[in-house]
């Protein structure tokens, strides 16, 4: 019974990803209400302060209305209708990776994801991986470890490191921040925790990877990272889903702490299955994430590159409160078929000097829709601060749509505010070109839209590039002629 | 505000059709009320205090004014005073229909139609308000291929008798085809006037195949006044939309512009300048809805914001599916003069075509400390130095005025 099961290809779409794996797994029962999360939290065996707030947190949720200002259309979600825990079945916790079940390690071989630690180009990443609720395993502890790196799950987290986590949780993301993040905040399951101490520069690149798997299921992880001052981490994060008819939904929050003179360097490839041709299946992703840089001189940088999901609805801010301290934002989305994408930034300048870069890629196709939304705003103490902002469109098809909304709330004179946007399509002059010299249509598109995207790509880690470069290629084959 | 929805029997309340249109917007705006900052058009200029002040619907009176503003360069001139048409002080064109708004829909029913066409009551509560009202305003037909010689000028102009009023107009302008006009919007006060009034204007603009309409405005309400415009331009094939609107007066005012290109070579450009002290919010909204191929819209916004003011700005590029090779460019620059100016913008692009060719792009920033310190260093005192950049950083925009009069105008209005 313990296998992985492939499911036939039938609509021609390439998601490699859509397989499921059968593992047994427990779940609790369907439906949300106080006595659900009080049974997450016992079997996480958590403490009461814990259970505390995320009842709390369900408390404000139940009196909270789901947004609908967003560019996006989807059929309501029913919350009694899903699972709000599910685990694979093992039989005790895996002491080391040597006992995690076969199955798992499979499936996450299967997803190019090494959790064996000898394989050498595993060698510079250490991975934390998610299944559905939980995380089954985490590598190249004891390695981090000895440089006083806390690299675990967050349930883990709040048994060993309680101090620290009771600190940070919700410090940058309150449970009454939203509607998706309220939620989150009541029944979260598991994430990933990072601590880099003081002075620290972490030795690998950390990385979480998500699968959803489970039918019918939520996925609700948090990730709370911590940049103690002068430290530096740069952490990855990926995510897959089978490919199933039935929508499912992702609700993540991720919480970044960066203090005096640390840098954090956030990077996403977000590859949830995208539902079908005709728009069928597919994960709706709600996703709060939000970095505050909270000492002088600190530095939060997002990467992401959105190929997948049915529903994106996402945008990762910094809150700039440290004199001289810098937000990045770069990113690539692709849209084809029905997926639809309201995705963006918030850049919240508060302290002195502060500097905000904002470059964002859209590429839009078949019939679906995106959208740019994002924030940048100057408080009154914003004292020279500094934005610049770019974002564009690149349209292919012409029953696509592309949109964009930038927020800008400027209350400081001293501030220099910039930003530019465009919308246009891949010219005939390039593809002629192209063409003329020997080049495919497919291939040109290909070659022009890389072209389009190397500002972002370049900031991401080498082998994110080369497997973020391949999955737009997937995601817009057969979007041209 | 609701208390103010009382019933007038204003003219042609006999004839159903106005009738229906008048209770259907009083519902509306009944149900919507002023907007707050939660709806999402009016997140940044918030209509404050116009829930509680108490308005009164400007009516009739006998006691009519004898001076008039002047305007340094000739036009046919349309005068309203304290929100009601003058016409013994008025100079109107020959050969060119100009009726008063009231009179040509009771006995011109083809117009009707015309009026709140696509108007969505539930989305533009102040043009629900202003319809729940409808009377006051003029009715102007440009017969085919005619071109007025003179510039027609509307001026509003309210003194001390407009206090608390509420002054709701509503022009219908068509310039059938081939026309052109030129088309001056004069908003002024008495220099006495003190008081609180919101002048609420809806202006509809048909221009037929090639037509062509200049739009000027000015808008130097009272310093405690509130001032809410809403122009709709209906441009067909080949037609052209040129408007140019400077800002300065008016404790809270809102002048939007929703322009529909619905033919193919049809054009709009939407040019606008602010200049602002005090306390006030000045909001300049536009719509530019690319209906049909082939299409151009181009807009530039300087905004110079001083005082504790607030400036606005929110511009919608939307492309229709197959509206294919158009183009749209949008800008709007700011200038913050004190610490306490604030200015919020908001651009917007909806595409639903490829081939298009759209832009936008904002900025915000102080003045140049190395440009002042190069004028001083030459001898120029420091406020005369600030002036000199400020004029040449709205020059920018008004440069763009063709007619010298005009820009000669706005040049000296914005100062």
């Amino acid at each position: 019974m313990n296998k992985i099961t492939e499911i036939a290809d039938e609509s021609g779409d390439k998601y490699k990803y859509g397989f499921v794996t059968d593992i047994e797994a427990e779940t609790v029962p369907k439906g949300l209400n106080a006595d659900i999360i009080r049974l997450i939290s016992a079997k996480k065996g958590e403490p009461e302060w814990l259970l505390d707030w995320r009842l709390k947190a369900f408390e404000f949720w139940q009196g909270m209305t789901e947004p609908t200002w967003a560019k996006l259309k989807y059929d309501k979600i029913d919350y009694q209708d899903l699972y709000y825990y599910s685990a694979p079945k093992q039989k005790k916790a895996p002491k080391s990776l040597a006992e995690v079940d076969k199955n798992l390690l499979e499936t996450y071989d299967k997803l190019g994801i090494p959790l064996k630690e000898q394989e050498a180009l595993a060698g510079v990443v250490a991975v934390d991986a998610v299944f559905d609720s939980v995380s089954v395993a985490t590598t190249y502890r004891a390695k981090l470890a000895e440089k006083g790196v806390i690299f675990c799950s967050i349930s883990e987290a709040v048994r060993e490191h309680p101090d620290l986590v009771r600190r940070y949780l919700g410090s940058v993301v309150p449970y009454t921040d939203n509607f998706f993040a309220c939620l989150n905040s009541a029944v979260f399951t598991d994430g990933s925790f990072v601590y880099i101490p003081k002075g620290v520069r972490c030795p690998m690149e950390l990385s979480t990877y998500f699968r959803i798997n489970a039918r019918n299921t939520g996925q609700f992880e948090r990730t709370l990272i911590i940049a103690d001052e002068d430290s530096y981490v740069s952490y990855l994060e990926g995510c897959t889903a089978p490919q199933r008819d039935e929508n499912q939904l992702h609700a993540a929050i991720v919480e970044i702490v960066v203090l005096q003179n640390a840098e954090v360097k956030y990077s996403t490839v977000q590859n949830w299955y995208p539902g079908d041709k005709d728009g069928k299946g597919g994960v709706y992703n709600f996703v709060t994430k939000r970095a505050a840089c909270r000492g002088n001189d600190s530095k939060v940088s997002w990467t992401q590159v959105e190929t997948g999901s049915a529903v994106t609805w996402k945008y990762p801010s910094c809150i700039l409160q440290g004199d001289r301290s810098v937000g990045e934002f770069y990113s690539v989305a692709v849209t084809n078929n029905y997926q639809q994408a309201d995705t963006g930034t918030k850049m919240i300048h508060l302290g002195r000097d502060t500097t905000s870069k904002i470059i964002s890629k859209g590429i839009s196709a078949g019939f679906s829709n995106q959208t740019y939304r994002g924030l940048v705003k100057i408080g009154p103490g914003a004292v020279n601060a500094r934005n610049y902002s770019q974002c564009d469109s690149l349209l292919i098809g012409q029953n696509c749509g592309s949109h964009t909304v930038p927020y800008i709330e400027n209350r400081n004179k001293t501030a220099k505010i910039e930003h530019e946007a465009t919308t246009s399509k891949i010219s005939d002059e390039q593809l002629f070109y192209c063409q003329s010299r020997g080049i495919g249509e497919e291939e040109a598109v290909s070659l022009i839209v890389n072209g389009f995207c190397k500002e972002v790509m370049q900031h991401l880690p080498m082998e994110f590039a080369i497997e973020a470069a391949k999955l737009i290629n997937i995601s817009l084959e057969g979007s041209v002629g | 505000m609701s208390g103010l929805l009382q019933h007038i029997n204003f003219p042609g309340e006999e004839i159903p059709w106005l009738r229906d249109m008048r209770c259907r917007a009083a519902a509306a705006f009944a149900s919507a009320g002023v907007p707050t900052a939660k709806v999402e058009a009016w997140k940044y200029t918030k209509p404050r205090g116009l829930n509680t002040n108490d308005f009164v619907v400007s009516l009739p009176s006998s006691q009519l004014t004898k001076v008039k503003p002047k305007l340094p360069f000739e036009a046919y001139t349309i005068y309203f005073e304290n929100g009601i048409f003058n016409p013994a002080l008025s100079n109107l064109p020959q050969g060119v229909e100009v009726l008063p708004l009231i009179e040509a829909l009771m006995f011109r029913p083809e117009i009707r139609p015309l009026v709140n066409a696509e108007t969505d009551f539930a989305a533009y509560p102040f043009a629900a308000l202003n319809t729940a009202y409808l009377n006051e305003g003029v009715f102007i037909r440009i017969d085919s291929r005619v071109e007025l010689k003179k510039k027609l000028a509307i001026i509003y102009h309210t003194d001390a008798a407009g206090r608390n009023l509420l002054c709701n107009l509503h022009n219908l302008v068509i310039l059938e085809e081939g026309a052109s006009a030129e088309l001056v919007e004069y908003y002024c006060y008495d220099g006495e006037l003190k008081s609180r009034y919101l002048t609420n204007v809806v202006n509809e603009f048909y221009l037929r195949r090639g037509a062509f309409l200049h739009h000027y405005k000015v808008q130097n309400e009272a310093f405690k006044a509130a001032h809410i415009a809403l122009n709709l331009v209906d441009v067909a094939k080949d037609g052209g939309y040129c408007a140019f609107c400077l800002q300065k007066g008016a404790d809270i005012a809102r002048n939007e512009t929703r322009v529909r290109l619905k033919d193919e070579g049809a054009s709009a450009e939407v040019d606008a300048v602010y200049v602002m002290n005090g306390w006030a919010t000045l909001d300049t909204t536009t719509d530019i809805e690319h209906l049909a191929p082939c299409t151009v819209s181009h807009q530039l916004v300087k905004g110079v914001v001083g005082g504790n003011a607030k400036g606005v700005f929110q511009g919608k590029i939307h492309i229709a599916p197959g509206a294919v090779r158009t183009e749209g460019t949008q800008l709007h620059k700011a200038l913050l003069l004190t610490d306490a100016a604030e200015v919020d913008v908001k651009p917007e692009l909806e595409i639903f075509a490829d081939d298009v060719k759209c832009s936008h792009g904002a900025a915000s920033g102080e003045l140049d400390e190395e440009q002042l310190f190069y004028m001083r260093s030459r001898g120029i005192g420091e406020g005369e130095a600030r002036q000199l950049l400020i004029d040449a950083y709205l020059d920018d925009a008004i440069s763009k005025i063709e007619d010298e009069n005009i820009a000669r105008w706005i040049t000296l209005e914005a100062k």
